[in-house]
């Protein structure tokens, strides 16, 4: 059960991406014709944020311990001394950045060149952040397996 | 010039702000396990939970704030002034979080 979680908080916070990277996409080209789409997806990358960071935090709070306690003893300490503590903070940064999106998406994206700027902007450091925070959960996970290959 | 809506200035100068304020809570608690995290930790149960509802709490009750400023128009930023607050700040919070872990590690 405690894969499904990890893997169900994987999934979100790949779509999350995945949507932010169409979204970006989609700013790039705005206009009359795609400013609902543009919407929808502003919300949809918010939304996914959201279901990636609780389930990550639930599975954090809950059993995130034993693997902290294997990856300490292992040959990769820094994969929870400096990864999954910079992670763990900076996410919160990545939920308030997808947290605005719907609202800055609430201007005429087609007819507003800054607002549209200002978008782009916003989405792109969701996207670098974003696969920060993936690279970041991959050597997490790393220095577990190498800790339980090493006991 | 072309202008920004009022929730979208305020909220986004409230992002810009929390994000600060978020990393500067990371070095503070770290350096006060005894006091600051064990309070923390105290709220909710685990500090990095307590951290995460306060983060969001001051990034809706601050947005709102400015919204309601200026006699209800929002804050008066320019597009420009924003984007360049937004990502200085980001960047900086980033690099503050990363560079306190990288040396406390």
């Amino acid at each position: 059960m405690t894969e499904v979680i990890l893997m169900a908080h994987v999934l979100f916070g790949m779509l999350c991406i995945i949507a932010a990277v169409w979204l970006f996409v989609d700013v790039l080209n705005a206009n009359e014709g795609n400013q609902g789409r543009i919407k929808t997806m502003s919300i949809a990358v918010a939304v996914l944020m959201w279901l990636a960071y609780l389930i990550g935090g639930y599975w954090y709070l809950v059993f995130y311990a034993a693997d902290k306690a294997v990856i300490l003893k292992g040959p990769w300490p820094f994969a929870h001394k400096f990864f999954m503590e910079m992670k763990e903070h900076v996410v919160i940064m990545l939920l308030l950045l997808t947290t605005f999106l719907p609202i800055a998406a609430s201007n005429n994206l087609g007819r507003n060149k800054a607002a549209r700027k200002l978008m782009l902007w916003v989405v792109g450091l969701v996207v670098l952040i974003g696969l920060a925070m993936d690279g970041s959960g991959a050597i997490i996970s790393i220095g577990t397996k190498a800790g339980l290959m090493k006991g | 010039m072309e202008t920004i809506n009022k929730y979208t200035a305020s909220f986004g100068a409230s992002l810009a702000i929390t994000s600060i304020l978020s990393a500067v809570l990371v070095v503070i608690k770290e350096l006060s396990e005894d006091k600051i995290l064990a309070f923390m930790k105290n709220l909710t149960g685990h500090h990095w939970a307590t951290h995460g509802l306060f983060i969001v709490l001051a990034f809706v009750l601050i947005g709102f704030g400015l919204a309601k400023s200026n006699n209800g128009q929002g804050l008066n930023i320019a597009p420009g002034r924003l984007i360049t607050f937004i990502v200085c700040a980001v960047v900086l919070s980033g690099l503050i979080i990363a560079g306190f872990y990288l040396l406390a590690g």
